[in-house]
Order: structure tokens, then C-alpha cells, then sequence
């Protein structure tokens, strides 16, 4: 019987980083091609640690297209990628093409999937795929799940971690989620990050950037260097990834006290604050609000009104993530990535163009 | 901004959005009878754009518009009556019937012309808004343009123009998948056309053309950056056509079941009647008032076009000059 290939998926949200906030804030933008070289700086370090396949979902957007035109590269034959296989999904152009490649991409058994979006592209795939491992990676605007890093170094960390050179007690960690429940309506939906109660009667563009439409904000974590809606617990009560409670905030312009809060890149707002406390597991919170719209990690979502009754309660069944920094703290000490003589990038192996005598470069001691 | 609308502006964005499907919808039985002269662009599906934008905007801010240009010229005010006589090729239409479907304008309104000429809306509201800017109000000038209008030199000559002169315009690139047969993925360069603006140093976004609010709030953000003198914008708003390029689009380039699907999950009417009866903001007894007032208006409109007189040779050559030696 033969092996199957080591395999992982890569899930780039291709409608990340465009929204109103551009006009509301001073958010940048996120194009298709940064995307791309994302992707490869991802699929270079996947090659160099020992990933020998890599499934990508097509999009109508130019990313797997290009990815794929790359793929015949000198730079792709020289990082040895591994091979590539794009998935032939259905195309919506909506979230549920997100839902559909993170479907597949389970049914295949991949290792851990790198996603590439904000805070709600990552809570989509996290609904799909049950505890297969997230490589979370920021493409969005106001993001708290993925954090910001370079691609090639969380690349390594994915792939030390799922050739199995990293062990799981090290290199994952569980995250927390907030449930949103609405019986009558059978709404059970998930956030990673933040539920924001808003007076707003409709979902419109998505995002929020003033204070004023803010009622009442629950949080699984908030650090206080964050930018969002959770960076207003993070500056008020943070809590960390790892506690096992998480926090909520109640807002009211007419508050006394009051706190300067970066809602999105660029902007503060003065948030008037009228009580905070954490919040502890299992334990379903009503809405202060009995009408208006549910903001899930930032982009309003659902719309309620007085015949509903929402609820929000945290647990700490959320997805995998892998720990970029505790699985290369762990590869540094291992010395996972030191490399021998038989290499192909040992410099004794270099081309004599590329030696350093041949460049010019002085290499004496220093 | 996302300020609340009240029932008033929400019963006239339906009204607005309502009368453009019935108005496409009874042009698409019309046109097949062979009665009306010319091709006609349907704007059915896409209505939440026009209405949207044109929220936001007054009669002395201009607009221009493309082929498929009637739901903006409804939108912007423009006589239903007098275009349906327009496109029936009448003197009783907006131009005398000398336009046709292409070529509606009403300057009272504001509306600087539908364009057969692909991207061409573009350079006139770069001139309408710096003549804004130049008699010191605080209009605005909105150009609606496609996916295939978006390669266009014009567009992009017209967008470094207004930037590198801060003007009052807002690029509105209604990407309804096709530019004719050929699909925006196999013809936009960088695919979503929202991020072009990056390099006319504007602020470009991407919204769900489906969703009146959201193009609502997206165009209430552009425009009032534009009033207060901050320059212009590109807004991408993304939906789809119910109906061919044109009337008689075999549509061949189109999966089979690609409208079907449209129609029943992310119709804006149907979402905007749902959503805003739902929420208690408008009552569904108040909606069903405007489809039947509505109705009424088009089948007067279309009643009063067929029967009305064509232009005499005569007329050829009023309102082409403003002085014929």
C-alpha cells in the first residue's frame, strides 16, 4: 500500500482587506498579489521542512492562478516547493467558498491549514474543520486571532511541527470561542475573538467604527496591544489567550467614564464605559439590547429584533492554533534546522559563483 | 457613515430600487416584440447600486453613466415616462427621442448622460467636479462604470487626474462578472478592482452589491469625504445581471444555473423587503402599496410611449447645436 504524501492546505481569503474602513479609517490594503507572495514565502519554508504536498483552493480572484504560473518558476524548482493541488470548488465568491475548501481540505486529512484573512476568515475555516491545527496568518484589518508575522518563519514553524519534528504538547494550543445561540431561529454561530452588541438596525458594510454604535462588547481574550473591538477590554481589563474566563464591557456614550480606544487603523474613538467584568465559561449572558445587529469578530452579522433572544457564552472549545514562537524557541534549542554536509544549501555545496571569495566579500574574521 | 435611515428614506430607496426591476423587467417583454428601436442594456439585479449611491446625492450633483445606464437615470430623479419614450425612439423622451436608450440625459437632474462609448462617463465627471470646485460648491460628481469599462485609459486617465487635483468624484466600478461575454477573472489584471485605486493614491473598497446597505454605507462614507474636500474614492460593489449584455444575449458564457441562484439567495429586493420588515422599520402593508403604485407608473409610461408621436424630420437637427447657421 502506498504512503500517502505528507499534506497541509493553504486558505487565502481572497476578499480580505477591502473593506469600508478604507474610507472610515485609515486601514491599508491588502491586494491579491500580496496574497501571492505570501503563499510562496509559505510553500518555500513548507518545502525546506519537509511538506511534500500543499492543497490550495481555486479563487476568481487571480491567487491560486498565479500561485500556480509561480509554481513553474526558478524560485519555486530552487525551495524545492511541494507539490501543489488546487482544489475545484464551486465558487460563490462568499464565505462559504471558505467553508467549502476548509470541508475538503478535512476530508483529505491535512496536517494543519495556514489561513490567511482576518479574524473572521480564520473563525470560518475553524467551524469546518474540527481539530485539525490553524497556522494563523494576518491579511485582514483589525485582527486579534492571527497575529502579524513574516510568512517564511510561521512556515517553518507549520512545517517543523507537521513532519512531526515538534511535538503537539509544544506546538498547539487551544483556543477559546464565544457561541452565539438564538433557539427559535436554530442560530448557533461562533466568533474566536469578539461579540459586539450594536444599536445598528442593519448588517450594511459590516464594519464598526464609531463608538456610538457600540452597546456591549464580550471578548474571549484582549490584549492591550490590540487594535478592534477587543482592544477595548484589552485597555480596560485585558485577558490573556490562556485564561480560562474571558471578559465583557458594557458602552454608553452618556458614561462618565470614558476611554480612548483604536477602533480600526487610525482611528480613536472616545468609548464611555458604564461596567466591565469578566466573563466565565458556560454561562449564556443575554443582550443588553433587545434589537439590533451582533458584530462576530468585527463585521456586524446578525441582525435581531425584539423577538429574539440571542445569547453569548464563552467555552474553550475553539480551534488549534499553532504556537509560532514556542515551535521555533523549541527548534532553536533542537537545533531542528541545522543542516549537514549532504544539503543541497550546505555551503560547501554552493556554486562557485556564490561563494563569498568570488563575490568580493572580505572573510576574515571580525 | 452608518447613520440610521428613517422610514421615509427606506420606503424611497425601495420605491427607487422597485421601479427599476419593474422598468427592466417590462422592457425585456417590450423589447421582444420588436417595437423598440436599438439595443437596450438591462440593469435588473443590480439596483441596490444605483439606489444606494444616488441616496446620497442631490440634483446638482452629477452623475454619468454607462451603456447599461437606467437604473441610474431613475435613481437620479430622471422622468420614468420621459425615458420609456426615449427608448421607444419618441419626442415625447428626455432627448426627444433622439437618444435612445444609450444616450439619456437630463441636465436638471444632474444626469450627464448614459455612454455607449465603454469608460468614456469617466473624464466628464472629472470636468463636472472640477467645475464644482472652480464655482465653490460643494457638489459631487459620481461616475458608474463596469468591469470591462475598468481597463479602460480613459478611467485610469480620469482617475490620476482627479486625484492629483483632490476633486469631488467618486469611481463607482459595478463589477457584474462580464465585461459583454468574457469574465472579469479572465480580464481584470489584479481581479478585484478596488485595489487599482492604491495606485492613484485614493482609498479603494470592495462592497456586496446585493446588500442596499452596504453599498448605502459605503457611498456615504465616499461621498461626504468628497464634500468636505478630501478627494475621491473608488468604490468596487460587486453583484450580477439578470439578463444578457444585451436583449437578445444568448448568454451562452454563463453557467445554467448562475442566475437562478442569484435570484433566490442574494436578490436585493428580496433581502431589503425581508430585512426591513423583519426589523419593524417598514411595514410589508407599506411595501406592497409602492410594487402596486409602481406598477401602475410603468404600464402608464409604456401606454403612453407606444401611442406617443416619433420626431419629424424637422426635429433633426434642434438640440444638436446650440445655433444652427
Amino acid at each position: 500500500m502506498s504512503r500517502r504524501p505528507l499534506s497541509v492546505g493553504i486558505i487565502a481569503n481572497p476578499a480580505s482587506g477591502r473593506d469600508v474602513r478604507r474610507l472610515t479609517a485609515n486601514a491599508g490594503l491588502f491586494s491579491s498579489t500580496d496574497k501571492v507572495s505570501v503563499i510562496q514565502r509559505l510553500l518555500a519554508a513548507f518545502g525546506a521542512t519537509g511538506i511534500e504536498q500543499v492543497l490550495i483552493p481555486t479563487d476568481m480572484t487571480g491567487i491560486a492562478a498565479a500561485v500556480q504560473k509561480n509554481s513553474r518558476s526558478r524560485q519555486a524548482r530552487d525551495n524545492r516547493w511541494p507539490a501543489l493541488e488546487f482544489l475545484d470548488l464551486t465558487l460563490r465568491q462568499s464565505v462559504a467558498d471558505t467553508r467549502q475548501a476548509a470541508r475538503w481540505m478535512a476530508l483529505r486529512e491535512v496536517a494543519l491549514i495556514a489561513v490567511l484573512g482576518g479574524d473572521g476568515t480564520h473563525k470560518a475555516v475553524a467551524a469546518e474543520v474540527g481539530d485539525i491545527p490553524l497556522l494563523t496568518l494576518s491579511t485582514g484589518t483589525n485582527n486579534a486571532f492571527p497575529e502579524l508575522r513574516e510568512a517564511t518563519s510561521a512556515g517553518l514553524a507549520g512545517g517543523l511541527y507537521a513532519s512531526g519534528r515538534v511535538p503537539a504538547a509544544i506546538a498547539l494550543r487551544r483556543n477559546k470561542r464565544l457561541l452565539v445561540r438564538e433557539p427559535s431561529r436554530g442560530l448557533c454561530e461562533v466568533a474566536l475573538v469578539d461579540v459586539a452588541v450594536s444599536p445598528l438596525a442593519f448588517v450594511g458594510a459590516r464594519a464598526i467604527s464609531r463608538a456610538s454604535d457600540l452597546a456591549e462588547v464580550f471578548v474571549t481574550f484582549a490584549e492591550p496591544q490590540s487594535i478592534g473591538i477587543s482592544a477595548l477590554c484589552g485597555l480596560w481589563l485585558p485577558v490573556t489567550r490562556q485564561a480560562p474566563h474571558g471578559a465583557w464591557m458594557r458602552l454608553d456614550p452618556q458614561s462618565p467614564e470614558a476611554l480612548l480606544v483604536p477602533l480600526a487603523p487610525g482611528l480613536l474613538q472616545g468609548c464611555g464605559v458604564l461596567d466591565a467584568g469578566y466573563l466565565q465559561p458556560d454561562a449564556p449572558q443575554p443582550l443588553c439590547l433587545s434589537a439590533g445587529t451582533l458584530a462576530l469578530d468585527g463585521e456586524r452579522e446578525i441582525e435581531f429584533n425584539a423577538h429574539d433572544r440571542p445569547t453569548v457564552t464563552l467555552d474553550g472549545g475553539g480551534p488549534l492554533s499553532i504556537d509560532v514562537n514556542a515551535v521555533l524557541d523549541h527548534a532553536a534549542r533542537q537545533r531542528l534546522l541545522a543542516i549537514d554536509r549532504q544539503h543541497r544549501q550546505h555551503p560547501v555545496n554552493l556554486q562557485p559563483q556564490d561563494t563569498l571569495e568570488n563575490k568580493n566579500v572580505d572573510t576574515f574574521d571580525h | 457613515m452608518s447613520t440610521p435611515l428613517t422610514t421615509e428614506q427606506l420606503l424611497h430607496a425601495y420605491r427607487v430600487m422597485r421601479t427599476i426591476r419593474a422598468f427592466e423587467e417590462r422592457l425585456h417583454v417590450e423589447f421582444a416584440t420588436g417595437e423598440i428601436p436599438g439595443f437596450v442594456h438591462l440593469y435588473a439585479g443590480e439596483e441596490a447600486s444605483a439606489a444606494g449611491v444616488m441616496a446620497h446625492l442631490r440634483d446638482d450633483d452629477c452623475i454619468a453613466s454607462n451603456h447599461r445606464g437606467h437604473g441610474h437615470c431613475i435613481a437620479k430623479g430622471v422622468d420614468v415616462y420621459g425615458m420609456m419614450a426615449e427608448i421607444y425612439g419618441k419626442k415625447t423622451g428626455v432627448c426627444q427621442g433622439k437618444g435612445g436608450s444609450m444616450h439619456i440625459a437630463d441636465f436638471e437632474k444632474g444626469m450627464l448622460g448614459a455612454n455607449g462609448i465603454v469608460g468614456a462617463g469617466a473624464p466628464l465627471v472629472v470636468g463636472a467636479a472640477l467645475a464644482a470646485r472652480l464655482q465653490g460648491t460643494d457638489g459631487v460628481s459620481v461616475v458608474f462604470f463596469g468591469d470591462g469599462g475598468s481597463n479602460e485609459g480613459a478611467v485610469f486617465e480620469a482617475m490620476n487626474m482627479a486625484s492629483v487635483w483632490n476633486l469631488p468624484c467618486l469611481f463607482v466600478a459595478e463589477n457584474n462578472g462580464y465585461a459583454e461575454a468574457t469574465a472579469s477573472n479572465w480580464s481584470v489584471a489584479c481581479d478585484h478592482i478596488a485595489d487599482r485605486a492604491a495606485g492613484f493614491g485614493m482609498p479603494g473598497v470592495t462592497v456586496d452589491g446585493f446588500d442596499f446597505f452596504a453599498v448605502h454605507e459605503a457611498a456615504g462614507a465616499a461621498v461626504e469625504r468628497a464634500r468636505a474636500g478630501e478627494g475621491p474614492s473608488l468604490i468596487e460593489v460587486k453583484l450580477t445581471r439578470y439578463y444578457g449584455h444585451f436583449e437578445g444575449d444568448a448568454q451562452t458564457y454563463r453557467a445554467p444555473d448562475e442566475v437562478k441562484h442569484y435570484r433566490e439567495h442574494n436578490d436585493c429586493l428580496m433581502q431589503f423587503r425581508e430585512r426591513t420588515t423583519r426589523s419593524g422599520s417598514v411595514q410589508a402593508s407599506q411595501l406592497e402599496r409602492i410594487d402596486q403604485e409602481v406598477d401602475a407608473l410603468i404600464e402608464d409610461a409604456v401606454r403612453k410611449a407606444k401611442s406617443d408621436p416619433k420626431p419629424s424630420p424637422a426635429d433633426l437637427l434642434s438640440d444638436v447645436y446650440v445655433a444652427y447657421p
